[in-house]
């Protein structure tokens, strides 16, 4: 076991770790969860009690509704064949290119309706570090709707990712066998005996277990001949293994030789200690920081052996030990765009963004919900920031902190007016800014310092270096004057957000 | 010679008393490798200097359908939807034409302007877009170098200058700016690219974000390697390079103050240059008119990077591709045309990369798959024109795809040696490669 946090559980602490092990709070949220004692704080992030249901799915994305649908698009895909017999090649052509075409725009558009469940879930769910494993294992086992094509597929993986985030990490490598989106991402379905694809069998070991190094070039093309035959059913709506495609003859992996099967492999893998150790590291530097003492992750890895790669007991080591809130891991993280949008929102007690918001800024900067760049996932850390984003940063910021009646500024500036900010500027007309009674209460005002100190405490959750303190402050005095309106709240908000500081949690 | 840490005393912040040059940038002579000490250090700004422009064609161009070899029957039985004619295209010798979309490259080349470089490619070539790009931006074929190729040159070769030594004008960073020290600046909309403030008091409120967004003396680190020339090495980390063991935060108070330094002096520049040459709305067209804009405001940018993506033709490639290149062959011409007009012409020299090529044979979609070697322009009256290097066999295919028979990082060296005048080539590339006859 990692050496234990003292017993102190100060309010600093604890809105690090419901920034790490979620998406942060609003002040009343972390004292909340304050209030809890470091135990059973942990262990309400680890035991949620939301359903998983909570939230309920797109119709499209039921379960039933996504079989009718498949079913229903093979028919009308067999009718047309059969009409183009009937055509001219050009109206063939031009009816298959028609039929191609709403396909794509419904793609798209459930695309975007799955972005936003996904990102509003995040923003309220009760159990906040589901979804953050949720985010984990969808960056882990990368899967990107670009190729898949299919967003219901893609909604169903997500699913599978909530249902077993705390789960073993064994378990969830066997069900991304089975997974019908990933079948498709990785070319598996063309993986038959006697003309194996080794892409799944090398990204399996090289990013989803082993790391490079803890396996040979044959051990993949082995291996790559045991994952013959998973096919994706569509009617079904599941990947099967098709032991006529499979290649049933004798493997050599990692040493060991027999008729292994896919789930062998998988299993062969497992009993690899890399597979516990490289595990444990990219949880440590997802949750805590990157590049963790070699003792530390010893100790983890024996963790996570012993509890047969169970992720929920070794978070609950992470979160409990000392080195968790130890001064290199606090407020040493660099946000990802997912978390600086939903943080954002939640430190502004925002639960309705403007619809484009979510879209507009996760493109802008560069982390798309089931869009990851490829199978390696996303550049994290540094990687999120340079000047151009830094900047947008700092604007969406300034977006999502002023209303639009109270600044004429949003809707008329000409840099809106630019190309790329259309969604931006149709949300802006609308937009009607935080509720700065309740974030800025009137009397809180009266005194700069408190309220800077208050804001401070909410944005930020520990002291920030004094000469920014100190610049914040004396923007609050000499912006005082007669009245403190909620205008210049806004604008003391804007300007401690576009700061290199509020980039950091 | 103006120096980074002058730029930033005039441009910046030069009234602020309590203001100190961060140690990061006070060290940056100090940090020269003793070898590279004594050399003769590039002036960073002036009028003079040349310019490269990088452009990417992403996706993977068909380079058989850019540089077509229509005297090779090969190439039409292996193409019976796809090949072009040759009536098509425009002739540039007895073997290979340019694909008829680009008039524009065409009469470049007939002035001596447009140089083709045949064949290129790397040894044991990767199919993936992802692995391949990353090869050429990193110039490392085995992919693990964590800095790109004009980063180095940046830290290499342009020490003490300020960050818009490189522009990039893509959303994120591209791997080619990734740097130990100075990675350029990356820049989507000169418009949007500033802390656009809502309040009131515009000057006083920017005045409190420029004291916040300079880095801290406290954590900015003071302790990096000098810069030997070992940064093309491996890295666990990322590709954005960054200085050893250097925190986030300071990282991030870097990144502020670059952005910050470079902003205004973008804004005022975008704005100072008014061209009478009209470019097309594509987004190429509009990146190429920025570009144009900036040098002509005297930006004392080297290198500039932009991208015309949707290359992956698999499926119905015929009118994709040809209007790609049209657009390409479009926005080259106006950037040209106004360049001549500012009399920057002979400052700028362009060049065109790809992941890689495409396969001989169509597919059975009537598009063509991921390849390998390909072909790259190059534009500017600084260049020697013609065909460069061997047009690859169309018979001699490893899996269906013509091998390259020019490594991409002799036409590297040769820009950075002979058109950037960059000092030694070995700090950046990691080895010598021969230098071609391109320049001149």
């Amino acid at each position: 076991m990692l050496p234990k946090a003292e017993n102190s559980w100060t309010i600093f602490e604890a809105a690090h770790l419901l920034n790490r092990a979620g998406f942060g709070g609003s002040p009343s949220e972390i004292r909340e969860f304050h209030a809890l004692g470091r135990e059973r704080a942990v262990d309400s992030l680890l035991q949620p009690t939301e359903a998983l249901d909570a939230f309920p799915l797109p119709s499209w994305a039921t379960k039933e509704r996504a079989l009718a649908d498949v079913r229903a698009t093979i028919e009308s895909r067999i009718a047309l064949r059969v009409a183009m017999r009937e055509m001219s090649p050009e109206a063939a052509e031009n009816a298959k290119r028609e039929a191609n075409k709403a396909m794509q725009q419904e793609a798209r558009q459930r695309e975007l309706e799955a972005l936003s469940w996904w990102f509003l879930r995040m923003l309220k769910t009760r159990a906040p570090l589901r979804e953050k494993l949720t985010l984990f294992w969808h960056d882990h086992f990368a899967t990107s709707i670009q190729k898949v094509k299919e967003p219901v597929l893609l909604v169903q993986q997500n699913d599978l990712f909530r249902k077993q985030a705390f789960g073993s990490f064994k378990d969830l490598t066997q069900a991304i066998l089975l997974d019908p989106a990933m079948t498709l991402y990785l070319d598996t379905e063309s993986s038959k005996k006697g003309y194996p694809n080794e892409n799944f069998a090398r990204e399996i070991m090289e990013l989803f277990t082993l790391g490079e190094g803890n396996y040979s070039e044959q051990d993949v093309r082995e291996a790559a001949r045991a994952f013959t035959g998973y096919q994706f059913n569509r009617r079904e709506g599941k990947v099967y293994h098709n032991t006529r495609q499979w290649d049933s003859a004798d493997k050599t992996i990692f040493g060991q030789t027999g008729a292994f099967t896919g789930k062998d492999a998988i299993n062969l893998i497992f009993k690899k200690p890399q597979a516990a150790r490289f595990m444990a590291r990219k949880l440590w530097e997802f949750f805590v920081y990157e590049k963790p003492s070699d003792a530390a992750l010893d100790i983890l890895t024996a963790s996570f052996l012993k509890s047969d790669f169970r992720v929920g007991p070794l978070l609950r080591e992470i979160f409990l030990s000392q080195e968790f809130y130890s001064e290199s891991a606090i407020r040493s993280q660099v946000k990802c765009p997912v978390q600086f949008m939903v943080q954002i929102l939640k430190q502004l007690e925002i639960s309705d963004p403007p619809k484009a918001f979510p879209l507009a800024a996760q493109q802008q900067l560069g982390q798309v919900l089931f869009m990851p760049p490829n199978v390696a996932g996303w550049d994290w850390g540094q990687a999120w920031i340079n000047t151009n984003t830094l900047f947008t940063r700092y604007n969406l910021a300034g977006f999502i902190t002023t209303s639009s009646s109270s600044n004429s500024l949003i809707p008329q500036d000409e840099a809106m007016k630019a190309k790329g900010m259309g969604p931006a500027k149709r949300m802006a007309r609308s937009w009607k800014g935080p509720d700065y009674e309740k974030i800025a209460p009137r009397p809180l005002r009266e005194k700069p310092a408190d309220l800077v100190d208050s804001l401070v405490f909410r944005f930020f959750q520990s002291p920030v270096p004094e000469k920014a303190r100190k610049s914040f402050l004396e923007y609050a005095i000499q912006k005082k004057g007669a009245i403190f309106t909620d205008h210049e709240t806004a604008e003391l908000c804007h300007l401690m957000l576009s700061t290199p500081y509020y980039q950091l949690t | 010679m103006k120096t980074r840490r002058d730029f930033l005393r005039s441009t910046m912040l030069g009234a602020s008393a309590t203001w100190t040059v961060p140690m990061f940038i006070e060290r940056t002579f100090g940090e020269l490798h003793e070898g590279a000490r004594d050399l003769a250090v590039q002036p960073i700004t002036g009028k003079d200097d040349t310019i490269l422009v990088v452009l990417q064609l992403a996706g993977g161009n068909d380079g058989l359908n850019t540089l077509v070899p229509y005297a090779d029957d090969v190439y039409h039985k292996a193409r019976p939807r796809l090949a072009k004619k040759e009536t098509e295209i425009i002739k540039l010798s007895d073997h290979v034409g340019l694909n008829g979309a680009m008039p524009f490259l065409g009469s470049l080349f007939k002035e001596g302007d447009l140089g083709v470089v045949q064949g290129v490619g790397y040894p044991n070539p990767n199919r993936s877009h992802f692995v391949s790009t990353s090869i050429w931006e990193t110039a490392d074929p085995n992919s693990h170098s964590s800095t790109g190729w004009l980063g180095r040159y940046f830290d290499n070769a342009c020490p003490g200058a300020d960050p818009t030594v490189g522009i990039s004008f893509n959303k994120t960073q591209p791997e080619s700016f990734g740097a130990l020290k100075n990675p350029g600046v990356c820049l989507n909309s000169p418009e949007l690219y500033r802390w656009i403030h809502s309040g009131g008091d515009k000057d006083q409120a920017e005045q409190f974000f420029a004291d916040l967004n300079k880095p801290n003396r406290s954590t900015t680190h003071d302790d990096d390697d000098p810069s030997d020339g070992n940064s093309i090495a491996m890295s666990a980390g990322g590709k954005v390079g960054g200085i050893t063991g250097e925190g986030n935060l300071a990282f991030l108070e870097r990144v502020a103050l670059d952005a910050q330094v470079s902003s205004k002096k973008i804004l005022e520049i975008a704005a100072k240059h008014k061209t009478s040459v009209r470019y097309d709305g594509t987004p190429i067209s509009r990146n190429l008119n920025l570009v144009a804009r900036m040098i002509a405001g005297g930006m004392p940018t080297r290198v500039y990077y932009v991208s015309h993506g949707g290359f992956d033709t698999h499926n119905q490639q015929v009118n994709s591709h040809d209007r790609l290149l049209g657009q390409l062959d479009s926005g080259l011409k106006s950037f040209f045309a106004d360049l001549k007009q500012q009399g920057n012409d002979k400052r700028v020299v362009l060049m065109t990369f790809s992941e890689f090529g495409r396969r001989v044979s169509e597919n059975a979609s009537a598009g063509t798959d991921h390849g390998k070697a390909s072909c790259l322009f190059l534009a500017g009256a600084g260049i020697k024109g013609g065909l460069h290097g061997k047009h690859p066999s169309l018979t001699d295919l490893a899996d269906g795809d013509i091998q390259h028979t020019v490594d991409f990082r002799s036409v590297y060296a040769t820009l950075l040696g002979d058109w950037l005048k960059a000092p030694s080539i070995k700090p950046i590339l990691g080895a010598n490669y021969p230098k071609m006859k391109l320049i001149g």
